[in-house]
């Protein structure tokens, strides 16, 4: 921290989504900004770990969460509170982290078109997983955790986008069905296929891996893809 | 149970279609008796529940990707740059509504 650290304690996700912290939220003046700021403070961790997940490059996790931030800002006259706050920003996120992959998606035809396709890869790639090995946990920390643990980590790396989401809503973050559905905008029906399609992708790939078929150091790129 | 009968009650797809079903505390009674007696003569199946349920059980990865340290204070710099954030001390400033 440089200093600027928000006047009052860390809020918390309980706090934030209370109707009293929404009108400090919407409060004009120094008094809003200082609420913003402690929902910042204690929203970040959660919100870049959700993008994180989705989104390999560090840098452009980051960018996607000020871009959260700021579309928090421009909406939130307009949020009805008739979800979560919390609710409403993830769904913001997963526009956002849509809103990129999409992009992706679309660079990479372009660039596969004029024939640029091999250098990108190559590029991205390393991008990918430099990413992962500066941010992931120091080693003392994975060791701690039981192989099994770890190797659902890996596998949660390994599961397609949508798939991804759709667990990580669910089972990390611990939202219902219906709030899931809402962020991602599609049905709890269809939160309930894919998450159960997610755990078992999950169960099928680490069982691959203890019974040693592959390389469990290598997660298939998951996250690459839209996975739609 | 021994042998082949746990899988003629159902076979192992279906008991692992029904896991989803069995933590949420849903399968009707048939459905369920029917399920322990398939997992009661199936090691493959119980050791499959046993990774479902820690895959369904995740919350502990939610701080897998903490946020690097001067993260926090960079956002704040650039949304008190936007004019969204005040990070000044300034308990007084609370008092006032304009």
């Amino acid at each position: 921290m440089s200093g600027n650290g928000p006047s009052r304690a860390i809020a918390n996700f309980e706090e934030i989504n209370s109707p009293e912290f929404l009108a400090q939220l919407l409060a004009k003046g120094p008094s809003g900004q200082r609420a913003f700021a402690r929902m910042v403070q204690g929203t970040h961790d959660r919100f870049l770990g959700f993008i994180r997940r989705q989104l390999a490059s560090p840098d452009e996790c980051m960018e996607v969460l000020q871009e959260v931030y700021l579309a928090v800002h421009k909406g939130l006259p307009g949020f009805a509170g008739k979800s979560k706050f919390t609710t409403w920003v993830f769904s913001l996120a997963h526009h956002k982290i849509c809103d990129r992959i999409s992009d992706r998606d679309r660079r990479h035809q372009e660039l596969t078109e004029s024939g640029e396709a091999a250098l990108s890869t190559e590029a991205s790639g390393t991008e990918r997983w430099d990413g992962i090995t500066a941010w992931d946990a120091p080693p003392d920390r994975v060791s701690a955790r039981n192989a099994v643990e770890g190797l659902i980590g890996k596998a949660i790396e390994a599961l397609p986008a949508q798939a991804r989401q759709v667990y990580q809503l669910r089972d990390v973050e611990g939202m219902s069905g219906e709030e899931s559905a809402e962020v991602m905008g599609i049905t709890p029906d269809n939160v309930r296929v894919q998450l159960h399609r997610a755990r078992k992708q999950i169960v099928e790939w680490v069982q691959e891996k203890m019974n040693g078929v592959g390389n469990a150091d290598e997660p298939r790129a998951g996250r690459q893809g839209n996975g739609k | 149970m021994s042998g082949w009968f746990y899988k003629v009650l159902y076979p192992c797809d279906k008991v692992r279609d029904f896991m989803y079903d069995y933590l949420e505390e849903k399968l009707p009674t048939a459905t369920s008796i029917r399920f322990h007696l398939h997992l009661n003569g199936c090691p493959e199946c119980r050791a499959y529940l046993f990774l479902y349920k820690k895959a369904a059980d995740a919350k502990a990865f939610r701080k897998e990707y903490p946020a690097p340290d001067a993260f926090l204070a960079s956002t704040l710099d650039f949304l008190e740059k936007e004019g969204i954030v005040e990070t000044g001390d300034d308990p007084q400033a609370d008092q006032e509504s304009w």
